[in-house]
Formats: structure tokens, sequence, C-alpha cells
């Protein structure tokens, strides 16, 4: 494998800690534990000849123990590692930051450590290049599940150019939610609710959802995406999305895992598909806008909220569909395989 | 969970602030010219708790009569967030026979056998009381809490991990809440502990900890209403790290230098006009209730003041009063 190629990382340090460890049964994803995911995508992208890879800096203490491991004997297996020079502000602006350094830089795939939120950050910013995400959030609706290790082949194959991207990477629908200035993205959802504030960010509670804007709604998902996933199914793949309008009088009752551990029962007055380049309206007359499950901002009864969904998202690495070509290529083969 | 009344929690707040602005100039007023912490009418260490009122309000706005709480050597915004009664609070601080505990305990060691609450210097010291509270409250089978609040730095101690095992072990209903304000008074928690959130260490003794940001107090209001909930269900301990804000020295007459770039932006980041700010918004708070709520709480502070000032000190008859329980 040619030494070449510089892969960027972005880790965030603030998911896995938040109030759903209190309200449903969210796990814990402690720094030590991310630290230790990314040691092993390290290993993962020198395996296959990344020569350099690029990790944001953060006060969480994920940059930190990397620079510390960095100097010891388990950095031999990675590549050289180089952290982008920014202020911390502990937001996601820090994301945003690194990741335009990343692009700036020229990396060849971005490896995303975080939930669905840190994912539409980095989706904002990283343009053309690739993404792979590895979970660390509560609901993780967005990241596929995969061992890290893994992840850092797959990525450091695209990333080294050993893989065509267009054959292992699919554009992911998004959905742009406007309200006068105001203007957010989700990779997953956007959902409208009954609170005043963003106090502690989350939506757990579904008699607070009002309206929520699916990209997609796969049924072995949990969180507010699980709704759409027990109503109608919507791939990643699908030209649309959904729409769902909670209240009454009801046309369909689900019960759908809301949270890790957490059941809800929603009542559907309405839903449709969503068609992509559409753009709806929020029916809701007052309340916030939350964003990949994330409350974002307040809106008033002379706000209007409008969402539209769109093809044009990250280009995400399908990890398992860039091992499955790799092996019948042999990609990862030392010697010739016997037929 | 109590039901959210914002303007309680902000008057709450604003109340907190006027009385530690209050003392930070009464404490100040007589150690001059020569700084002399043994001066004046309010001797000795001072550790002022502006900044960090969201933490007290937050929390102490699910507690009712009956809960405990122990609170570590910045003591004030728990203690008047819990019920304790300013005037004899007061006069703790200033030495005076009226206080808490007569005069003989001061700032650090206010102890309110009425509301549960007690404080004391000893870094950790409340982690494993606030257990035995706990206990208590769990053998008498009522469904009271326990709340024990520390620092970030305190949570280095072995009494921290030793409660938060018994703790776990016997599901007690405590909640253990850090106030991580960034310094160990002058260290930072990088260069003291090994995991970059305190919030992860529940982890290792199987309970839930939340890493609550931003000094909100609405944030914190809703996990530590999440966790006070669990508590009195039997479903045993927490852990809140609220990241806070602490605005003045770690103690009176601390100069800060260690704290560099940091101290230029500390006011920008003050938690209570940020908040009257989101209020305004909402269309829940105006200029005139602005006014009016600092005019009540100065009013109160006033008379605490008054109240202190005016009562007798303890005199020497009684040194040997109140030595052994």
């Amino acid at each position: 494998m040619p030494d070449v190629g510089v892969v960027g990382i972005v880790a965030n340090p603030s998911s896995g800690r938040d109030i759903r460890r209190l309200v449903a049964n969210g796990a814990f994803v402690t720094t030590n534990d991310k630290v230790n995911m990314i040691t092993r995508m390290l290993a993962g992208l020198r395996s296959v000849g990344v020569s350099s890879a690029l990790s944001m800096t953060d006060l969480g203490g994920i940059s930190a123990s990397l620079a510390d491991l960095a100097k010891g004997p388990a950095s031999k297996a990675w590549p050289a590692l180089d952290f982008v020079d920014q202020d911390i502000t502990q937001s996601p602006a820090d994301t945003t930051v690194a990741v335009h350094a990343m692009v700036a830089a020229g990396v060849g795939a971005i490896v995303v450590l975080g939930g669905d939120g840190t994912n539409a950050v980095v989706a904002e910013a990283c343009g053309n290049v690739p993404i792979a995400s590895i979970s660390t959030g509560t609901n993780n609706a967005f990241p596929r599940s995969a061992e890290p290790t893994v992840v850092g082949i797959a990525a450091g194959l695209v990333a080294i150019g050993a893989l065509d991207a267009r054959d292992v990477t699919c554009r992911a629908k998004t959905l742009t939610v406007r309200s006068g200035e105001r203007r957010r993205r989700a990779l997953v959802d956007v959902t409208i609710t009954a609170h005043a504030s963003i106090a502690s960010g989350a939506v757990w509670d579904s008699s607070t959802v009002r309206e929520v804007f699916l990209c997609f709604a796969e049924p072995h998902r949990i969180g507010l995406s699980s709704i759409g996933g027990h109503i109608r199914t919507v791939r990643r793949g699908d030209p649309f999305g959904l729409y769902l309008r909670l209240g009454r009088p009801t046309v369909a009752s689900v019960r759908v895992p809301l949270g890790p551990g957490l059941m809800a029962n929603v009542d559907l007055a309405e839903f449709g598909e969503l068609a992509i380049d559409r753009t709806m309206t929020a029916v809701t007359p007052f309340g916030m806008v939350a964003v990949d499950g994330e409350r974002a901002f307040r809106f008033d009864p002379d706000d209007t909220v409008n969402v539209t969904l769109t093809a044009d998202g990250p280009r995400a690495i399908d990890v398992e569909g860039v091992m499955e070509l790799a092996s019948a290529r042999g990609l990862l083969a030392r010697t010739a395989l016997p037929p | 969970m109590n039901p959210l009344n914002r303007l309680d929690l902000y008057k709450e707040m604003v109340r907190i602030r006027q009385y530690e602005s209050r003392i930070l100039q009464e404490y100040h007023a007589d150690k001059k010219p020569a700084w002399d912490i043994g001066a004046g009418l309010i001797p000795g260490e001072m550790h002022l708790s502006a900044g960090q009122e969201p933490a007290a309000v937050g929390v102490c706005a699910h507690l009712r009569k009956g809960d405990a709480i122990t609170a570590p050597h910045r003591p004030h915004h728990f203690a008047l967030a819990h019920g304790v009664d300013m005037n004899a609070m007061t006069a703790e601080i200033y030495g005076r026979d009226t206080g808490l505990c007569h005069g003989k305990g001061g700032h650090m060691h206010l102890f309110d056998p009425e509301n549960h609450f007690s404080c004391s210097g000893i870094i950790a010291q409340g982690y494993p009381v606030a257990c035995g509270q706990a206990l208590a409250f769990k053998r008498k089978g009522t469904d009271h809490v326990a709340v024990a609040v520390a620092g970030e730095g305190a949570a280095n101690q072995g009494a921290f991990h030793e409660s938060l095992n018994l703790a776990a072990l016997w599901k007690l209903p405590v909640i253990f809440v850090i106030e991580d304000n960034d310094w160990a008074i002058s260290v930072p928690r990088s260069h003291s502990t090994a995991n970059a959130s305190n919030a992860d260490r529940a982890a290792g003794y199987g309970m839930p900890g939340v890493r609550i940001e931003n000094n909100d107090v609405e944030a914190v209001f809703e996990a530590a209403g999440a966790a006070i909930d669990r508590a009195r269900a039997g479903e045993g301990p927490s852990l809140l790290e609220i990241h806070t804000l602490r605005l003045f020295g770690h103690f009176e007459g601390d100069a800060q230098a260690y704290r560099g770039a940091d101290l230029d932006t500390v006011h920008d980041r003050d938690p209570i006009p940020r908040y009257a700010g989101v209020l305004k918004e909402l269309g829940e708070l105006s200029d005139e209730q602005i006014a009016s709520i600092a005019a009540e709480a100065t009013t109160e502070v006033d008379a605490a003041i008054t109240f202190a000032t005016s009562s007798p000190s303890p005199t020497a008859d009684d040194a040997l009063l109140h030595v052994f329980a």
C-alpha cells in the first residue's frame, strides 16, 4: 500500500454525557472510551498505509490524551498525528473550525466520533470529503455501528484512493430548517416541540413533541426517527423523507423506543412522504425547533418555520461495503489468495 | 419533578447574588489600609459563590423540608436556596451570638439542623455525611434525599470514591453534585484529575452521571429534577457535574494572577444577566420587574446585615459552651 493520504478526526468530547443518562438508560461513553476507539481507528488507518491524521483539538481530554499517547510505544502503529491549531470555544463551532482546517489540508476522509448532532455539524463543513462515523452519542440514528478498527481501514482505503469513493459512499439526505435569519441542517430529524427553552437540550418526552420531519426512518433505530420507522419505513437511499404530525384525532398510534430503554406511545394525526426539494411549513404556532434531537431555537407566533429535504448531504462511507469490496479485491491480502 | 417557575429561579439567583455582593463589600470595608484577613467585623477567610447561583437554585428548586444538603467551604448559595434563615446565617458569618452556631463557626461552618444544612472547609467531608443522611432516610422509609455538594477538586479525595461506592452498593437516595468552576483554588482540573469529566467517574460505580454545561439554571433544573425523582423512587444515587463559573477569587484577597486571560471574559459569562435576557425574550420578565426584584433582594440583605451587626458577640463565659455535642 502506498504511504500517502491524510485523514481527519473529529471527536465530540461532550457526546454520551447528557440528561438521557438520567431520564432514559443512556449508556456512558467516557473520554477514555473515545480515546480507546480513536487508537483502534488509527491502527486501522495505518494498516492500509495512511501516512498522517489530523485531529481536532478539544478541552475535553481527548486531544490531550492522544497527544500524550503519541509520544509512547502504542503510536508506532499509528499514522503521524497532528492537531488543528484552533481556539477552543467548547461549542459546535470548534468542530466547524476543525473540519474547515481538515478540508483545507486536503484530507481524503474524516472519521467522526459522535452522535447525530456531531455528524450534522461536520456535514455542514466537510463539502465533498467523505465521512465515516463511529457512534458515541445517545440515539445514534445516523452513524451505523462498526468496530473502530474497521472504520479506520475503510476510511483509510477511501482516503488513499484504493477504492473509488463513488462506489462506496452515498449522499446522505439532509433537512434544512429556516426561520427568518436562522438556519440549521439535520441529518436525521427536525422536530417541533412545546419546550420554551433549550435547558438541557435533549428531546426525550413524547408529550412535548408536536411535529417531526425525517430524512429516513429505519425501524431498528431508537430516537425520534423510530416513530416514522414503524409508520412507514424510509431507507437512506429512498428519494423522499417523512413528515409526522402528532396529536388527535388519531389516524395511527405506535409504541416505539424514543430513547435507550425508553418506550413511548405516540399518536399521530397526520403523516406522509416528504419529497426531495419540497418545503413544508410547521403548523405548530410557537415552540422550539430541535435538530437531530437537540433543542436549537425558539420560535413565536410571528415566525414561520420551513423545512426542506434535499439530497445534498455529506458523502457517507459505507463501511461494510468498503470491506466487502476490499475482500473481493484482496486489498488486505498479503499474498495471492488461492482461488 | 417540581414544575418549572422561571421567575422564581431568577428571583432566587438575584437574592443570592445580592447577598454575596454585599458580603464582599462588608468583608473588605474594614481590612484596609494593609490587608489583614483577621481584621474587621468579618474576620477570617471568605469564599463567595457569585456566578455559581444556577447550581444551587436549579438543584434546590426540587428539594423540600426534610431533605438534606452538605456543602463545602463555598456554601452561601446552597444555604440560602435551601431555606437557611438569612439573618441567622449572616450573624454567624459576623461571629455573633444570634448566629446559627452562636458565632463560633463562621462562614464555612454553617449548621442548620432544622433545614438539614451543614458545611465545612474540610474538602470532600460532605460526601460520607450525605451517605449517612441518605441511609437514615432509607431506613426510616421516607422519600427524602441527601445532596452532597463539592467542587471538582474534591472529586480526587478518597472520601468521594468511598462515598460513591457505598451509595451505589446500598442504593442510597443521594445526589452527588460537583460544581466544576474550573479552578481548585488555582489548580485547573487538567493538572489534578485523570478524567476530563468527573461525570465519567460515575460509570465506574454503576450510577448515572451527567455533565451540565453552560451554567444554565434550567438545564440544572431539568437534570436535578430527574436525579432527585430517581432517588425518591428508590432507584439510587446519581452524579451531577455542573460546569459553573466562579466570578470572584477562590477566597477574598485572592489576586487571581493564575487565571490569566480567563479573567478578561469572566463577567461576560455572568449567568444572571444572561437568564434575564432569556426571560425578557420569553415575555416573562420586564425591566420594571428586574428593578423591583433587585430592590426586594437589597432590602432583605440590608436587614440581615443590620441584624448581624447589631447582635451581640459571644462572651468569654460562653467559650466552653457547645464544644461537645
